[in-house]
């Protein structure tokens, strides 16, 4: 029962999150009047569609262009501009709640439809990709390195260790990106400089399989680089800390071998503490899979903001802002979930 | 808990990563200092992002310095600037002003181009005739140009002014009286029968080449000498300045970018802004988040609850997406970016002093501190905060880094303050311009590294001032 509680005050607040996002985004792009020019770039594209289609039934240029222009005014007022912005609030928060998102104006998906929901879908697993291999390892990394450090404080490793995660905090993800393009692409012709697949892409699954995963080498060791210096550091504090408690005291005086005191009784405890900082690092992961993405041409959701950006694509942008606060809610609960799983003090 | 502020600063200076940090620091503000005292503040606006300030400058140069680890030396970028012209009256009542540039000339290839740029003359009767004279390391002298300032236009009136804005630059070697020149002097040193279009193909190489295997193929190294001999025809005439380009395949300390751009300029400038962004930001964001933290974890009840609402679910916005939305929609102008970095940094900070506020409400202290009639306000000032205050400076130096590192990052998505030269903007130029791909090496590398450096050195003051604040980890 608590477990369902538990869970059901964690999804509440996350959509909280999403809520107030979504309602801040529509009154910024009402205020500042880029819904506006969203919802005439709409209209501009059905009226269009509609001209092409009478076209073939109406031959006579005026009456062709009146019925255009009356169609445009009904969308005009079906789509609320004759109004002014705060009055479709609402429309607009439902409408892209149903992800009804617009149209870009200067990208297309690979099958032709320039809608933003497609461009999105297209790209989204690609980041799902990316940004959960290099967090899984992190995390691994992290507690496997931190716990091994905390159980030696002030060795040299520790010492070059603690360093290291200063230099790893203070690297741009992105400057690394570019560092590393020089280094393994330019001077040592080992990996590609960026893209998924090969042009053209290897025959068969496993070829590609192996493609995929030559691409994809550089761009998580990157993101792993930016985030694993902190996790590292984190495990190292959670751990020194739960170290020094008596339950631990008590099994060394026990007799129990140094990798069991390590692994059963001071990692189990630092899991939980260790996954909230995983969990508040989530953003940060997000943020550096747009960077990331960017600089290796990574076909996913960053770089298409990247693109967003570049060609001034209000919608794309508006449609991606959200999608990215989505997908951000749903990875949270996820670890909330697994939170839940790994802490007993939150089950029983 | 610490004891006493003079012990904190000793734990604090006890540590060599503190130590570090610091000295770092120091470093930063001197660049800093130097950066804003040396260059205008409008320097971004009017002469980096201007590309015909450049114009003189070779493009995508390595830096000088390659020269020393390679066999072949390349011919170092010169602009060179006469020291003050000797002046002496002639017989015939003209004036003549002599400048000397002096090139010592080492490099085994030729210079791309070569261009005089004169600046702000003023006459009074006759233009004034500028001729240009080449001494070779060998002691022969070539008569390069000589040519007149534009005459007075009709009704024009004394004193005539010319290139007082925009210098008039002259493109020697692309000038036909330069290479009919140089043809008439390979005639009369070492008959040579070349046409002046021949010539015109690459002037420099006959003006810096060695005759010794024939062809001018390899540069006469040794010590030239130019002589630019201006006649005046009025007493009062008068050239504000004269200087020589000289175009190279290698520039300065750290090269130039794309534009021509020095890129140790553009490296020079960007300390102060980072520091700006990252330390004011910093700075604001403690003061709103650790005072919200403080007055609701003592307060409580309603008040609390607000605060606690709002600064979680601000806490939890995913922060990179946001902030570029709102940068591109309201400009990118450093106000802005540093007004949305405070509005999503604030909440980190209200939650960890909340937490350390309500522990402290219930310690003796404070309740003594009631009991004897304290007003709320005197028991926050005065007794909570000297003992939260470590905590704040530890996160505040700690939050540094994160706002240099965004700032870094939004200037690379093409969102940076564009009358700011950033070290983010600079990375974006090259990053867009294909830098990493051709391996322009010098115009990536030190932007990125003044970026990690910057906020390396706030995590080393941060990781310094860990053990002040939480004594377990004091041992090691």
């Amino acid at each position: 029962m608590r477990l369902a509680r538990a869970l059901a005050v964690r999804a509440i607040n996350l959509l909280l999150v999403l809520f107030l996002v979504l309602f801040l985004v529509v009154i910024i792009i009402g205020a500042t009047g880029t819904s506006d020019k969203i919802l005439m770039s709409m209209v501009r594209e059905e009226v269009s569609t509609y001209r092409q289609v009478i076209s073939r039934t109406i031959t006579d240029p005026e009456a062709l262009n009146k019925a255009v222009e009356t169609y445009r005014q009904e969308l005009i007022k079906a789509y609320g501009l004759d109004r002014p912005w705060y009055t479709r609030i609402g429309d607009m928060l439902m409408r892209i709640i149903v992800l009804d998102l617009g149209t870009s104006k200067s990208l297309q998906t690979f099958s032709g439809s320039n809608k933003v929901i497609d461009l999105i879908m297209e790209r989204l697993p690609n980041t799902v990709l990316l940004v959960t291999t290099a967090t899984v390892l992190t995390f691994l990394i992290g507690l496997f390195v931190g716990v091994k450090l905390a159980t030696a404080i002030g060795s040299k490793l520790d010492r070059a260790l603690t360093y290291f995660s200063a230099i790893s905090y203070a690297l741009p993800t992105w400057w690394t990106g570019i560092i590393f393009i020089l280094v393994f692409y330019f001077y040592l012709r080992i990996f590609p400089p960026g893209g998924m697949y090969s042009v053209p892409p290897p025959e068969g699954e496993f070829a590609r399989f192996l493609d995929l995963l030559w691409h994809a080498t550089l761009p998580i060791i990157v993101l792993v680089l930016a985030t694993v210096g902190s996790s590292i550091y984190v495990t190292r504090t959670v751990v020194i800390n739960i170290a020094q408690e008596d339950f631990v005291t008590v099994a060394r005086a026990k007799g129990l071998s140094e990798r069991i005191v390590r692994w059963r009784y001071i990692a189990r405890v630092a899991a939980p503490p260790i996954l909230t900082q995983l969990i508040l690092g989530l953003a940060g992961s997000i943020g550096g899979a747009i960077l990331t993405e960017t600089v290796f041409g990574w076909p996913g959701m960053g770089l298409l903001f990247y693109q967003a950006i570049t060609s001034g694509d209000e919608a794309l942008i508006l449609g991606l802002v959200y999608v990215f606060t989505l997908v951000y809610v749903v990875a949270r609960f996820i670890l909330e979930v697994l939170y839940v799983i790994l802490d007993p003090r939150v089950r029983i | 808990m610490i004891s006493s502020r003079k012990e904190a600063i000793q734990i604090f200076l006890s540590s060599t990563v503190s130590k570090l940090g610091i000295i770092l620091l120091v470093v930063l503000l001197v660049f800093s200092i130097y950066a804003l005292t040396a260059f205008p503040p409008d320097y971004g606006k009017l002469i980096w992002n201007n590309p015909k300030a450049w114009e003189n400058y070779p493009k995508s140069a390595p830096p000088a310095w390659i020269n020393m680890f390679a066999p072949f030396k390349h011919f170092e970028h010169k602009i060179l600037t006469s020291s003050e012209p000797v002046v002496f009256k002639a017989p015939d009542g003209t004036t003549k002003m002599i400048y000397y540039f002096d090139l010592d000339y080492t490099a085994d290839e030729f210079p791309t181009f070569l261009s005089m740029s004169v600046k702000g003359v003023k006459y009074w009767k006759s233009p004034p005739v500028i001729a240009v004279k080449l001494m070779q390391p060998n002691g022969k002298v070539i008569d390069i140009m000589s040519f007149a300032v534009s005459p007075p236009r009709s009704e024009e009136k004394p004193p005539y002014i010319r290139f007082s804005k925009e210098p008039l630059t002259l493109k020697i070697d692309s000038d036909t009286s330069v290479w009919r020149s140089i043809s008439a002097f390979l005639k009369e040193n070492y008959g040579l029968n070349l046409s002046p279009s021949k010539i015109g193909e690459n002037p420099e190489r006959f003006l810096f080449g060695s005759h010794e295997e024939g062809n001018f193929s390899t540069p006469m190294k040794g010590k030239y000498r130019f002589e630019v001999v201006a006649t005046l025809y009025d007493d009062k005439d008068s050239i504000d300045k004269i200087s020589l380009v000289l175009g190279g395949s290698v520039y300065g300390l750290l090269g130039t970018d794309v534009i021509g751009r020095d890129i140790a300029i553009g490296v020079l400038l960007g300390f102060p802004t980072s520091l700006f962004i990252g330390i004011v930001t910093s700075v604001i964001v403690t003061l709103i988040g650790g005072l919200l933290g403080i007055v609701g974890g003592y307060v409580g009840g309603k008040t609390d609850e607000v605060i606690q609402r709002i600064s979680d679910v601000v806490y939890n916005l995913p922060l990179l997406p946001l902030t570029i939305f709102l940068i591109f929609l309201m400009g990118s102008s450093i106000w802005n970016i540093v007004l949305i970095l405070i509005i999503f940094g604030w909440p980190g900070l209200t939650i960890l002093t909340r937490s350390i506020a309500l522990q402290l409400r219930e310690s003796q202290f404070i309740e003594a501190a009631k009991a004897f009639g304290s007003s709320s306000r005197r028991i926050i000032f005065k007794h909570m905060l000297p003992q939260v205050t470590p905590f704040i400076v530890a996160q505040m130096i700690f939050y540094v880094p994160t706002f240099i590192l965004l700032e870094a990052a939004l200037s690379f998505l093409g969102l940076g303050d564009p009358s700011l030269p950033t070290w983010g903007q600079m990375l974006e130029l090259g990053f867009r311009n294909g830098a990493i791909y051709m391996g322009l090496w010098w115009w990536i590398i030190p932007p990125g590294i003044m970026i990690v450096l910057t906020a390396f050195t706030f995590v080393l003051i941060a990781l310094g001032m860990e053990p002040v604040v939480n004594p377990r980890l004091r041992r090691g």
